[in-house]
């Protein structure tokens, strides 16, 4: 039985956020991932906008914690070392309708502290980006983009680093409440005990939340399906440009560059019963086709490169079924639990903010030491496709493995894919090299490296053929041998 | 009878209209070259083909050497030999037209490497 | 930074002939750079037979065929640095390439010979609804596993796509005990060589269902199964003719897309048909003393043609090398009535050339014609046309005036 002061069920972006902020403090934390890594549901699948916190009701957390969030971030990069950039953001209108609702959003970004939000004419349009569309828009300088698997896992690395324990593979299945105050969780790989329980459960808080002992909330599922274009697309997209919200004060399809020079179409929106179900559809695609060519002219089959899915965990009201903010609360009946339900978009904005918040409730309750080794800073491997010719030079002299190219769309060398493979968090799959590298997320998908890529993992971890895993659960990549069977 | 015949013999794959009365073949029209005409013969009697697989290579910079026949065999027995040749396993170094099964179960045939396999350091 | 009169980009099939031609033409300093450990290109995981016939007049395997270029560029003394990937290629042919051996290189080339080969289609580029479970690979990757690295990527196979490296997987798999339960290409007729449906799907009871499509793919791990559709002339799908069809591996073979990064990095313009660079009869692109051939430059039907166009390629390279520039090809070749691409498409219309075209559709008793104005070149009667074939003319000089552009169609 492993034994923890606190563990985090859940190791998404938040899950992940509060596992490192939690290891500022002398405490003993664990965090039980269900899944093969960190970010493999709704913190990996969306836009991956660092939002700037104008869409939300004044004063809720939503609000609250994604301008909290969105201010914070050029010092969150810097320490995390994640690809991240402030492009700020334009929302275009074309009719008086969306003039109304634009300004009334502009009145809303003012109230919850967004800085610089301003409505501007097509002439300043020009200035910042002359392939958006409208004839005015609302520029809001503090939005960015970022790369929501660098970013989470730099989270998860960090937390290591500082003293937090992984187990991936470890779904909570049940939990019982000890006579001493104690939890006792019961998963798939065992039972730990903790005083301590967060629910950052994601797509599943609300079952956790049951589980824990605090029934009642509902959890729906929000799907959203995009296209991912080649960064030949992306050369046309310097900045998110979104259309002015609809009625329902939510944007239809839009385009996003992505941190790393992709553009990212979508996401549609529709309720699902299951979360967890990432199927495109064929009406789907047709329809981001339809719509994304409205907003970004470049919106063409060539640039095709991928298609997901992705869910957020909307937490709705029961009876009305209207959307409710951030749920971070601790009951003194229910001892030893921080709860979080319906986590969603800002949330990947709002992850540190939320951990934050999750770390004050604890205060409240005991005094926390702070733990003198613990350092905020985390260090990618240099990637030598961002690097000057140079510094390649320098990178293979020190490492001759930098010399091979084995991921030729995106420029990925064997020393950042051998370093990727031996990740803190001990992740083996071939998704996991692959957000943590970048390799096979080129035009090419992986025909010329994933052969190369899992040979590595094969060779690197001395792993067999039919161990070898694509992604979560039981993905078997292969079948065994062609030839000589076992002994092979 | 008549039938059509794609014939295999070069990348032409010609589509040959063949009049014929069991292994007898009385015309042959679509074919290119000459080489139709006995394909089609051989089509009706005993039609054979070549295969081409692997072989395990202990020791080598490679797990696989390639092989092939060095003649077609009857098509009836392609599954047999894929058998025979399965049983096989090379040592490192081989080369290009080193003999596997000389022979292969009698069909006149070998089983040749087409992959030079260089000894692992 | 290092020079060399030639520097060719990739050791595969039309690399290392064209390597071998330059120095018969008198080229001395040639570079060929490889991305990968060994020469060959693709042809290493190709080890079913049926190459060379043209060429050599018997019928080899891939590792055979290149084996005997490697021979002779060993023979020949040819500078050759394998693990060794180029990352940019600049107009003015300053070529950077990484290699673990050389570190960075940088090379300033008086020619630079593009013979990258091509890349598979993926799925995502035909965006196919669905799960992404494991057990979805495209022909090359699958061959790649079971061909080189011994590895069997399943059992219960359904195909997409009737292009040969698929059909030619249907048979390898069926040899080493997978069941192929079906080959299905969306367009009415197949996109292989008939010698492969014939020897591939055929002698394997492999049925081919042309006119249908994959519309959902489904399992969350590893594949559980995939449902194909009938498809009408538009390729989209006709609903209530789905079917589900249980299976752990999904093999694509939806076609193949020049590798052109590298070109376009140098300011080379591309030809929307062939996805391959603009050339003119002497495979020179828009940038001077930037040749492409082979793979690269369109997708050919058999390697054999891939070296002589590599040859084709050399002989002007030499002369361009050697002399400093080449003739002016300022004709266009364009492509007329029923014809989907031409290569080259500029000539000077006062030297032989070879002309290369594919067929849009299959076609019965036909002429392709070739004409200047209203001069016939050159006309040419076939029994069939298929789009799955190359179909290549050689032009004589003295047929040619040097006062008009160049239609090609099939009539």
């Amino acid at each position: 039985m492993r034994d923890y002061d606190i563990i985090i069920i859940g190791g998404g972006v938040v899950g992940s956020a509060i596992a490192r902020e939690l290891t500022r403090y002398q405490l003993r934390v664990g965090v039980l991932e269900k899944e093969s890594d960190v970010c493999t549901h709704t913190s990996g699948r969306n836009t991956g906008m660092l939002h700037a916190g104008f869409l939300y009701k004044t004063g809720s957390l939503k609000a609250q914690c994604c301008v909290e969030g969105n201010r914070e971030f050029d010092q969150v990069a810097r320490e995390l070392d994640v690809p991240f950039k402030r492009t700020g953001k334009l929302i275009v209108g074309f009719t008086e309708e969306h003039r109304q609702r634009l300004l009334t959003m502009l009145e809303r970004g003012k109230a919850n502290g967004v800085p610089g939000m301003e409505l501007i004419d097509r002439k300043r349009m020009d200035e910042i980006d002359p392939s958006a569309g409208g004839n005015f828009a609302i520029f809001c300088p503090s939005s960015g983009i970022l790369d929501p698997f660098t970013y989470t896992v730099a989270l998860a690395e960090n937390a290591v680093k500082n003293g937090a324990a992984y187990h991936l593979y470890t779904e909570v299945t049940g939990s019982e409440y000890l006579p001493d105050g104690r939890h006792v969780l019961h998963t798939t790989k065992g039972d730990f005990t903790c005083r301590w329980v967060v629910n950052s459960a994601g797509l599943n808080s609300a079952k956790i939340s049951e589980m824990l002992g605090i029934p009642g909330y509902v959890i729906q599922p929000v799907k959203g399906e995009y296209f991912v274009l080649d960064k030949k697309a992306g050369a046309f997209a310097k900045i998110p440009v979104y259309p002015a919200p609809t009625e329902r004060n939510t944007f239809d399809t839009h385009a996003t560059p992505t941190v790393d020079g992709n553009v990212l179409v979508g996401p549609n929106s529709f309720n699902v019963e299951d979360g967890e179900d990432y199927s495109v559809r064929q009406t789907g695609m047709d329809g981001l086709q339809e719509s994304g060519a409205r907003m970004f002219k470049h919106m063409k089959r060539e640039y095709y490169i991928r298609t997901f899915a992705g869910a957020r965990p909307k937490r709705v009201d029961p009876a009305t079924g209207e959307i409710q903010d951030f749920l971070i609360e601790r009951r003194d009946e229910v001892p030893g639990v921080i709860n979080l339900v319906g986590i969603e978009s800002p949330g990947l904005t709002s992850a540190l903010p939320i951990a934050r918040r999750v770390v004050k409730l604890l205060q409240e309750k005991e005094t926390l030491t702070p733990n003198p080794a613990f350092d905020p800073i985390r260090r990618g491997v240099p990637r030598f496709h961002e690097a000057s010719c140079e510094e390649q030079a320098r990178l293979i002299a020190e490492n001759p493995d930098y010399g091979e190219i084995i991921c030729r769309c995106e420029t990925i060398t064997r020393a950042e894919i051998v370093a990727a493979i031996h990740n803190p968090l001990g992740v083996c799959t071939v998704n996991g090299i692959k957000v943590r590298t970048r390799a096979s997320m080129g035009r090419c998908q992986g025909g010329y490296c994933e052969t190369r890529i899992t040979a590595l993992i094969r060779e690197e971890l001395g792993k067999a053929v039919t161990d070898m895993r694509l992604g979560n659960g039981e993905s078997t990549m292969f079948t065994g041998y062609v030839k000589g069977g076992e002994q092979a | 009878m008549k039938r059509t015949f794609t014939c295999i013999v070069c990348p032409n794959g010609c589509e040959i209209e063949a009049e014929y009365e069991g292994t007898e073949v009385f015309s042959v029209t679509g074919n290119l070259c000459p080489k139709g005409k006995a394909y089609v013969t051989q089509e009706l009697v005993d039609p054979r083909r070549t295969i081409a697989t692997s072989v395990r290579v202990e020791g080598g910079t490679l797990p696989l050497a390639s092989v092939r026949l060095t003649r077609p065999i009857p098509k009836a027995r392609i599954f047999d030999v894929m058998r025979e040749i399965n049983r096989q396993t090379l040592t490192a170094p081989v080369r290009i037209g080193d003999v596997v099964i000389r022979d292969v179960l009698g069909l006149g045939s070998d089983v040749i490497v087409t992959k030079h396999i260089e000894k692992a350091q | 930074m290092m020079h060399r009169q030639a520097v060719i980009v990739g050791g595969g099939p039309a690399g290392l002939a064209a390597a071998l031609r330059l120095r018969e033409k008198g080229v001395q300093d040639i570079l060929v750079l490889e991305r990968e450990q060994l020469l060959g290109g693709i042809l290493r995981q190709c080890i079913h037979d049926g190459f060379g016939l043209t060429r050599f007049g018997e019928s080899l395997s891939g590792p055979e065929y290149a084996q005997r270029f490697i021979d002779r560029v060993k023979a020949a003394n040819l500078e050759c640095l394998t693990d060794c990937t180029v990352l940019d290629i600049t107009p003015e042919k300053v070529v950077t390439a990484a290699s673990r051996a050389k570190g960075l290189l940088q090379i300033q080339a008086d020619a630079v010979l593009l013979t990258m080969g091509c890349r598979e289609r993926t799925r995502g580029a035909l965006a196919t609804p669905g799960t992404r479970p494991a057990g979805v690979y495209t022909a090359g990757v699958a061959q790649n596993y079971i061909n080189l690295q011994n590895i069997m990527v399943g059992h219960e196979v359904v195909i997409l796509g009737s292009g040969d490296i698929g059909l030619i997987m249907a048979r390898r798999m069926t040899l080493e005990g997978a069941h192929v339960k079906g080959v299905y290409e969306v367009q009415p007729y197949p996109s292989g060589l008939p010698r492969n449906i014939e020897q591939c799907l055929n002698d394997y009871g492999i049925p081919l269902h042309l006119s249908h499509t994959v519309v959902d793919i489904r399992g969350r791990e590893r594949l559980t199964s995939v449902v194909v559709a009938q498809c009408d002339e538009r390729f989209r799908p006709i609903p209530g003719t789905e079917e589900e069809i249980p299976c752990d591996t999904l093999i694509l073979s939806v076609g193949l897309i020049p590798e052109n990064e590298l070109s376009l990095a140098a300011g080379v313009e591309l030809d929307a048909r062939t996805r391959g660079a603009f050339v003119d009869e002497h495979c020179q692109t828009q940038v001077p003393g930037i040749f492409a051939a082979g793979n690269v430059l369109h997708v050919h039907d058999l390697v054999d043609f891939v070296s002589l166009e590599a040859e084709a390629l050399a002989d002007s390279a030499a002369e361009y090398i050697l002399k400093g520039s080449l003739p002016a090809c300022c004709l266009e070749v364009r492509a007329g009535q029923n014809v989907g691409h031409v290569i080259p498409q500029r000539i000077s219309g006062t030297r032989s050339f070879t002309l290369s075209l594919r067929v849009r559709q299959p076609l019965t008793d036909v002429s392709v014609v070739v004409r200047q104005g209203d001069r016939e070149v050159l006309r040419k009667k076939m029994r069939k046309a298929l789009p799955a074939e190359m179909i290549q003319l050689p032009i004589r000089a003295e047929k040619l005036t040097d006062s008009a552009d160049m239609e090609v169609y099939v009539e």
